[in-house]
């Protein structure tokens, strides 16, 4: 029951001009690679059609829930993403990725037949198969073994508490900028990490402040996504980030998911 | 004192209890020198101490040599003391003549008392030993014994009361065949512990079966069939079985070989050990069947919870965030000259977040799901985490265990944590987690004020029935001032009771 639609046949209705300003990040990051594959853009409406095709992540949905499915993948239509297939199950969701080659895939960890993790068993198919597939495991409860696992991987993952789809905007812009190239971790299991007390905690070192921007780079925020949240300047997190990077002894990492990594590994093994 | 004499009695008594070469030389010594000794040292007292005198000494002698060496020794005494007294104490002395008709009346007599007293002796120490040994083995029954130590003891004490160097506990199983479930000397594979063999037509099983009465088989010479040539084989001439019954049904038998024709009393002493075998198993059946049944319980009240689980993620938790989609849908349709419309739809979608955000924390306490998924090291640590006093964790678990013992160790760890937090003011405490091959080892200990009362945190002694439906152990320590501790132990293997009996209880039966 692979439910699969071309891009040919895209209702044209999608609004997605309403998010251009999300949009550009991973309008620029996460398509070079498929240039070859598409129509050159054209600015004119008569073109719109191949515009969007452009523009529009391309996103394959696998949840059992076949209402919590649709639901989802009206949601991601009318946000500016072509939902070129859904899947019920992790075997149905490796055909369709095979077949499609979507920008995203965006699956949920427990599905038939085991309703354990066949979600992130699929994810590690298409790390290896399809490495440019960015993925969002959705998940009821989020385990920091998990997002460790998924994150080894490699860039353009998330692990996000399934209720974060309620949160329409936020979740559209995680989704974004997942496909952009980053690594996003859920909230809620970076507070677990933080908040969990030690006798001789580490974090002790860190001010207040530096705690707060050490749980925003553990849920993968860019310096300047750190800025936009906090209320400060690039340029201030930039001095956060080396100072407590020095106070914990963590490296320095070149891509942001081994920085997310380094700090999850780092949290949960203090 | 009086238990010093009685402790003293007991290990006098005992080591007269079972014979051994030591003792039969002992007691042939004192039957051969005996005699002559209190000829030797009478003879000079011979005109006021006479014949009688000197077989009265002798008498003691004989009793002497029969406790020690039994009737024999006592016999041989006796016939050494016979024409030592004619020859020393009866008129005319100096000749084995029996000449005064008197004397060879006393004589007579003095023979056949000694004979008496010796087999008395022997009956009596027969007693003392088979007591001692129902003893032994009564206090194993009563006591925590495995089923498969006890049927070892008892196989073993059957072979020192006959003595017999062959003896076989066996099971009937409902496929009219046999499984050896305690064996004592004579290694054969076909006879050995744990083998199964069917029941021959001309066998002292089938017998016993048949009958539901002791039976034997005097001479295996002309037993047809394979358990012939065993028997011939192992050089086996007679044999005898006594049923064991539980319960008005033929559980079992005892069977012992030997290459002699056994005496005719044997069935009798093998009877004896019987109903104390019988009463240990009926109360070992009655054991594993409540354990089995602990078991169920906890096996079905997990079931039940991790239904409940799955029935709440995959369903209602599924459903409240389709539903919760659909309101930000229809949110964002709200024509935006209607801003009241659109509030109302937005604190409704929120609402209704946070109800499945607190439903996520509900079905994970009616089952972790990272449990089933990941096991006990990810599952403690998640524990260990969200624990409001700090956790120093000590986890060496290699391998997934049985579920139901993950289970049962995530149980005990999440309750001493949450009473811990509730109760102890404690600023530490220590989550150990060992687990080998056979055993897993967990003690949650933490510095707060201790003299905790394990009735007071419910949900801990509602894990001692699930810790020993396992075959485990629990214990809640700690006076006031000590900190409380709990500390557990769950066998992983088959050693266990739980295991020993869920092994026998499956097994078929007649």
């Amino acid at each position: 029951m692979i439910e699969t639609r071309g891009p040919d046949r895209i209702d044209g209705s999608i609004r997605f001009p309403l998010k251009a300003a999300g949009g550009e990040r991973w309008g620029l990051a996460g398509r070079q690679g498929r240039a070859d594959n598409r129509s050159v853009p054209s600015p004119s409406r008569t073109t719109e059609t191949a515009t969007e095709r452009r523009l529009s992540p391309r996103v394959v949905l696998a949840d059992d829930d076949v209402l919590l499915r649709e639901g989802l993948a009206s949601l991601l239509g009318r946000s500016g993403f072509d939902v070129v297939g859904q899947a019920g199950d992790g075997a149905q969701l490796l055909a369709l990725v095979r077949s499609t080659r979507p920008d995203v895939a965006i699956v949920d960890i427990r599905m038939p037949p085991g309703h354990a993790t066949e979600g992130l068993d699929a994810a590690r198919v298409i790390r290896e198969e399809l490495p440019e597939t960015a993925i969002v495991v959705l998940s009821a409860h989020v385990e920091v073994d998990e997002a460790m696992e998924l994150l080894a991987g490699g860039e353009r993952v998330g692990y996000l508490l399934k209720t974060r789809v309620t949160d329409v905007a936020e979740f559209i812009d995680t989704v974004e900028r997942i496909v952009a190239g980053a690594a996003v971790v859920d909230p809620a299991l970076v507070r677990e990490l933080v908040s969990a007390r030690r006798r001789r905690d580490p974090l002790d070192v860190l001010s207040p402040r530096e705690r707060e921007v050490l749980g925003l780079m553990a849920e993968g925020a860019s310096n300047s996504g750190i800025a936009g949240r906090i209320f400060v300047s690039e340029g201030t997190v930039e001095k956060h980030v080396r100072s407590i990077l020095g106070k914990l002894d963590l490296p320095e990492s070149g891509t942001d998911h081994r920085r997310v990594l380094a700090v999850l590994k780092f949290l949960e093994a203090r | 004192m009086r238990e010093g004499l009685t402790a003293l009695g007991r290990r006098v008594g005992e080591s007269l209890m079972v014979r051994t070469t030591r003792h039969r030389r002992f007691a042939w010594a004192i039957a051969v020198l005996g005699p002559v000794l209190v000829a030797a040292s009478l003879i000079g007292l011979r005109p006021s101490v006479g014949l009688a005198g000197y077989l009265f000494a002798t008498m003691l002698v004989a009793v002497a040599a029969a406790v020690t060496g039994g009737r024999w020794s006592a016999l041989a005494a006796a016939a050494i003391a016979v024409p030592l007294g004619d020859f020393y104490f009866a008129p005319p002395y100096g000749s084995v003549t029996f000449e005064r008709e008197g004397d060879l009346f006393v004589f007579v007599g003095f023979v056949v008392v000694v004979a008496v007293v010796g087999i008395l002796v022997d009956q009596l120490l027969g007693l003392f030993q088979q007591q001692a040994a129902l003893r032994r083995v009564a206090t194993l029954v009563a006591g925590a014994a495995t089923a498969e130590e006890l049927f070892a003891a008892v196989t073993e004490e059957v072979g020192q009361q006959l003595p017999v160097d062959f003896v076989r506990m066996a099971r009937y199983e409902s496929d009219h065949s046999i499984t050896f479930v305690a064996a004592r000397g004579t290694p054969n594979e076909a006879f050995g512990l744990g083998m199964n063999m069917k029941i021959e037509e001309v066998s002292v099983s089938g017998l016993v079966l048949r009958t539901g009465q002791p039976a034997r088989i005097d001479n295996y010479g002309d037993v047809p069939g394979l358990l012939g040539q065993v028997a011939r084989t192992l050089g086996m001439r007679s044999a005898v079985g006594v049923p064991i019954i539980v319960e008005d049904r033929i559980w079992g038998m005892m069977l012992v070989g030997s290459p002699a024709k056994f005496p005719a009393d044997t069935e009798a002493r093998l009877a004896s050990f019987m109903d104390l075998l019988s009463t240990a198993i009926a109360n070992a059946e009655s054991r594993t069947e409540l354990a089995a049944s602990r078991a169920r319980v906890v096996a079905a009240a997990d079931e039940t919870r991790r239904r409940i689980e799955r029935d709440l993620h995959d369903g209602t938790q599924q459903r409240l965030v389709s539903l919760a989609m659909e309101l930000r849908a229809a949110e964002g349709r709200v024509p935006s000259d209607l801003p009241d419309a659109r509030t109302a739809f937005s604190s409704a979608a929120r609402g209704l977040t946070e109800a499945v955000e607190d439903l996520q924390e509900i079905s994970r306490g009616i089952h972790p799901a990272i449990l089933s998924k990941g096991g006990l090291t990810p599952a403690i640590k998640t524990l260990a985490r969200r624990s409001a006093v700090a956790v120093e964790l000590d986890l060496q678990v290699a391998d997934r265990l049985p579920r139901q013992v993950e289970v049962a160790a995530y149980y005990i760890v999440s309750e001493a944590l949450t009473n811990v937090a509730k109760y102890a003011q404690a600023s530490l405490v220590h989550v150990d987690v060992h687990a080998n091959d056979s055993v897993i080892e967990l003690a949650v200990r933490d510095d707060g004020i201790g003299g905790a009362d394990p009735s007071r945190g419910s949900g801990l002694v509602g894990l001692k029935d699930r810790v020993e439906a396992l075959g485990g152990t629990i214990t809640f320590g700690g006076g006031p001032g000590d900190g409380t501790s709990v500390e557990a132990r769950i066998p992983l293997d088959g050693k266990s009771l739980l295991e020993a009996e869920r092994r026998r209880a499956a097994a078929p039966r007649s």
